[in-house]
């Protein structure tokens, strides 16, 4: 289709999807009722499992096999992205260099980086408690570990993050989730199943099962961002295009594919012949 | 442990082989990997096997977590085995396993320190194809959903190392994430109205609400239907099935034609009978002629591609789109009658689609190609695939006995004379153009054609040239080509393919898809069945059995299918239609034009349910 074509079918399109979504909004229940047949429910059997947050209770005991399917959702991008964004034949791994950092960036970010860990998992600990939980505290604890990267290198990063036992804590969460499931079929009822004590409402041991399941997504969550980084970080750093790519004039090396490559010695190195050239993958050069 | 108990392992089960294969990958030798996740598949679909022989009485239901409702409100998901579920949950397994022993030391590259990935992918799709059968509820069965998609886009783009690869998983995503904003939309509105997730649940309040459905469930119909009409591959949102199809590695086409699509079928049917089937939901009529409108633009347009193609895995996408528009055609009788005959049909279709995908898997990996002109004649000498091609183009056709043929027969009684010449045809000509392809390329009947990469044909046609894609200059899958075929390759496909004979040969499955179909389109009886009221039981039908017009209209197809490969091995090479070129310049690549056609699908099908 030609540009304009395009637009003109895009045009139709969305016009009667609007006309769609027009009638049928206008049939809702009106916005901001005081009573909701779900929510009111839901609340109910949170406090009846003495979960103070009652999105805890819904995500992690109610509806408990939603998040099993979220978590397996999580753990199959994350395994995705490893296949797509491999090693292959045509390429090879460099070494990154070291890279200089502005002072009050790097003490800003190694003092920052304990706290923010610690907060990661203060929020995942709390998750039947407070707002927050596994998938919030597990990503603020992975975004700890990568001040690394900003106060000091790539260099200094990988020396901390083997992604090998990350891959291997990723795994074990996804497994842990599953097998705490299993306990309710021990117990001779339904799978996942809340069969722990319940514990005094309102403490950190409180809830049965939620906050187990909880750190269990908070140790996948957080292996799994680190291993998703990890994977576009060394794109972006480490991994070249042998070949094509090499047998370019020095001096043509483009641009894009580096963004984000904070050591990158490819780019503007006039005399390197045999030098790394760095592009993305299905760089737009 | 009883029947229910047992129903969340076929997620679970798959689920941890996944977890263990991740975490072990970089000890564990590929042959071991590649040898757990076969144990793992075979052993889910043992257990959903067993489920299914094992029932008696009513459906097991189980409510996870033990949130079985009191007096009528819950806050839990159920699982419903029932015979459907079931019975999808064990068509997943078997072709899992059979793509998984297809691939067996497949592939050339696992990423590193991953051994176990592409099994672990393809368990991990396997668990979410299992749940999204058994589940009763409508925003589980969305979580499931967004997992198989999720899963089928990275085994789409598996062979990174081509940037059409990485573009066809691209749009696969693009295409089934609007589909899937289409969906959420649709169970937000049903969620505002009545405050339910549970299929059966959503179904009772409709129908409790005086002055049946309005224009809120319509449209929540529309858009629910839509992400599941995706996933189906209905014209016109199907774009994305051909572009995958032609770059995902051959066992993940396989089960991407042979179930993945079909799902989204199931899944239209399954929310249609349980939610909107009542009282409080859509007149029939409306849903009728909008799936009958559907299914007619859809098989028309994915014969005419099928034969147009001379790639051969794009040429068995099209025979797919085609397929779905038979079944959407026959569904849309809405009768148990229909149903059986659509669930032998997508059964057997399943065993022949993915048997045919898995030759075309061995022709990349022999020869580095996939195009019917450069291959020509020489095929000669790999029988087992010719013989692969050959009786699974009989079976697309409707040859009987093949189960294709039954389910055939079946859809052309419970949709009417008309349609039948709908199924007649579009069966001789994605029937015919797999048999062209077998006559072509493993007899080396008629003429050779243009080159593939000649100058003459690009400067005799050069328009038709830019729309082409001709599948020559394929990376063979396993790294490098093949000097014999593997007993595991074609193991699997002969295995896949005595499937679809048994689909027409078994008079037991065939009394059991029957009683299936009966309570599968009983509204008032599957919410009774997870609510745990009581309810008149289904109106049982006589069971599914082959009939001498049927057989006659096989033939016939068969015989029409033979005369038309006929003819097109003697025409091979010959330039394209002029008329097909919009057709095939609609199927462009670009993903703004696949999302234009897809929001317009939306709207003309809302306007056919108004």
């Amino acid at each position: 289709m030609s540009p304009r074509t395009r637009l003109w079918v895009l045009a139709c399109g969305v016009a009667g999807v609007a006309a769609l979504l027009a009638v049928t909004v206008w049939r809702l229940p009106p916005f901001g009722g005081a009573r909701h047949p779900y929510g009111e429910r839901a609340v109910e059997a949170a406090l009846a499992s003495r979960v103070a947050n009652a999105v805890a209770s819904v995500n992690f005991d109610q509806r408990a096999f939603d998040t099993l399917g979220e978590q397996a959702i999580l753990f199959g991008s994350v395994l995705g992205t490893v296949v797509v964004l491999r090693q292959t034949r045509d390429e090879r791994r460099v070494e990154p260099e070291p890279a200089g950092v502005a002072g009050p960036v790097r003490r800003y970010a190694l003092i920052a980086l304990p706290v923010v860990l610690l907060t990661g998992v203060y929020v995942v600990a709390h998750g039947q408690l407070s707002p927050g939980g596994g998938f919030q505290g597990g990503v603020v604890a992975a975004t700890g570990l990568h001040l690394l990267y900003v106060a000091v290198d790539y260099r200094a990063l990988k020396r901390v993050r083997s992604v090998h036992l990350f891959t291997l804590a990723d795994a074990a969460g996804e497994a842990g989730y599953l097998l705490l499931g299993t306990g309710g079929l021990l117990a001779g009822t339904a799978y996942l199943t809340d069969v722990l004590p319940l514990g005094t409402f309102g403490t950190l041991a409180s809830g049965g099962t939620v906050p187990l399941l909880n750190a269990a997504i908070g140790v996948e969550v957080a292996a799994a961002v680190v291993v998703l980084l990890a994977r576009f970080l060394d794109q972006a750093i480490e991994i070249v295009t042998s070949g094509e790519e090499g047998d370019r004039a020095p001096g043509t090396d483009g641009a894009p594919g580096t963004g984000g490559a904070r050591p990158a010695g490819g780019t503007g190195r006039a005399d390197g012949a045999d030098g790394p050239h760095r592009t993305g993958r299905g760089g737009a050069g | 442990m009883t029947a229910a108990q047992a129903l969340p392992l076929l997620v679970v089960l798959p689920l941890t082989g996944a977890a263990l294969l991740v975490a072990a990958g970089r000890w564990l030798p590929r042959y071991a990997a590649d040898a757990f996740g076969c144990a793992v598949a075979a052993a889910t679909a043992a257990l959903a096997c067993l489920l299914l022989a094992a029932r008696s009485g009513s459906a097991p239901v189980e409510w996870v977590g033990g949130r079985r409702p009191v007096h009528g409100s819950g806050v839990g998901i159920s699982l419903v085995g029932d015979r459907a579920g079931l019975g999808l949950a064990a068509l997943v397994g078997v072709l899992v396993v059979a793509a998984l022993v297809h691939s067996w030391r497949f592939f050339d590259e696992p990423p590193s320190g991953q051994n176990g990935a592409f099994p672990a992918l393809v368990l991990i799709f396997q668990a979410g194809m299992g749940g999204f059968t058994l589940t009763g509820d409508l925003f589980n069965a969305f979580v499931f959903f967004e997992l198989m998609g999720v899963i089928s886009y990275a085994l789409t783009g598996y062979r990174v190392e081509e940037a059409r690869a990485v573009q066809g998983a691209l749009t696969f995503g693009f295409l089934n994430s609007v589909g899937g904003y289409a969906t959420l939309l649709g169970i937000g509105l049903l969620y505002a109205r009545t405050g339910e997730l549970g299929f059966a649940q959503i179904g009772a309040r409709l129908d409790a609400r005086p002055g049946g459905g309005d224009a809120l469930v319509t449209g929540a119909l529309v858009l629910v239907a839509t992400g599941l009409l995706v996933k189906a591959a209905a014209v016109p949102f199907h774009f994305w099935l051909p572009d995958a199809h032609t770059v995902a590695p051959s066992p993940v086409c396989m089960l991407l034609s042979g179930v993945m699509v079909q799902l989204g079928l199931y899944g239209v049917a399954r929310v249609y009978w349980t939610v909107f089937a009542g009282p409080g939901g859509v007149p029939e009529q409306a849903v009728q002629r909008a799936l009958l409108a559907l299914g007619v633009l859809t098989a028309v347009t994915g014969a005419l591609l099928c034969w147009l193609q001379r790639h051969i895995k794009r040429l068995l996408a099209f025979s797919t789109i085609a397929h779905t528009g038979l079944f959407l055609v026959a569904l849309s009788a809405l009768t148990p009658d229909a149903v059986s005959g659509v669930a032998l049909y997508l059964l057997a279709h399943a065993g022949v689609k993915a048997a045919l995908f898995a030759g075309a898997g061995v022709l990349v990996s022999r020869f580095g190609s996939v195009d019917e002109r450069e291959l020509h004649g020489r095929g000669r000498g790999i029988w087992g695939v010719a013989a692969v091609f050959g009786l699974g183009g009989l079976a697309l056709a409707g040859l009987p006995p093949f189960g294709t043929a039954l389910g055939k027969a079946l859809c052309e009684e419970s949709a009417g004379p008309a349609a039948s010449v709908l199924f007649v045809a579009v069966s001789a000509v994605t029937g015919g153009a797999v048999l062209r392809v077998t006559g072509g390329v493993f007899l080396g009947l008629g003429g050779r054609g243009a080159p593939a990469d000649g100058g003459r044909a690009a400067r005799a046609g050069r328009e038709q040239q830019a729309e082409e894609t001709s599948g020559a200059g394929e990376e063979p899958e396993t790294g490098v080509r093949l000097t014999r075929v593997p007993d595991t390759m074609l193991g699997s496909a002969a295995a896949l393919l005595a499937g679809g004979l048994a689909v027409g040969c078994v008079p037991a499955l065939w009394r059991a898809v029957g009683e299936t179909a009966g309570a599968f389109t009983d509204h008032a009886g599957y919410a009774a069945s997870v609510l745990g009221t009581t309810a008149t039981g289904p109106v049982l039908s006589a069971p599914p059995h082959w009939s001498v017009p049927g057989v006659g209209l096989g033939l016939l197809s068969v015989v029409l299918a033979l005369a038309a490969a006929a003819g097109g091995v003697r025409a091979a090479g010959g330039r394209r239609p002029r008329w097909s070129l919009p057709l095939r310049r609609l199927h462009s690549g670009h993903v703004g034009d696949y999302v234009a056609c897809a929001m317009v699908g939306i709207a003309l099908f809302a306007l056919l349910l108004w």
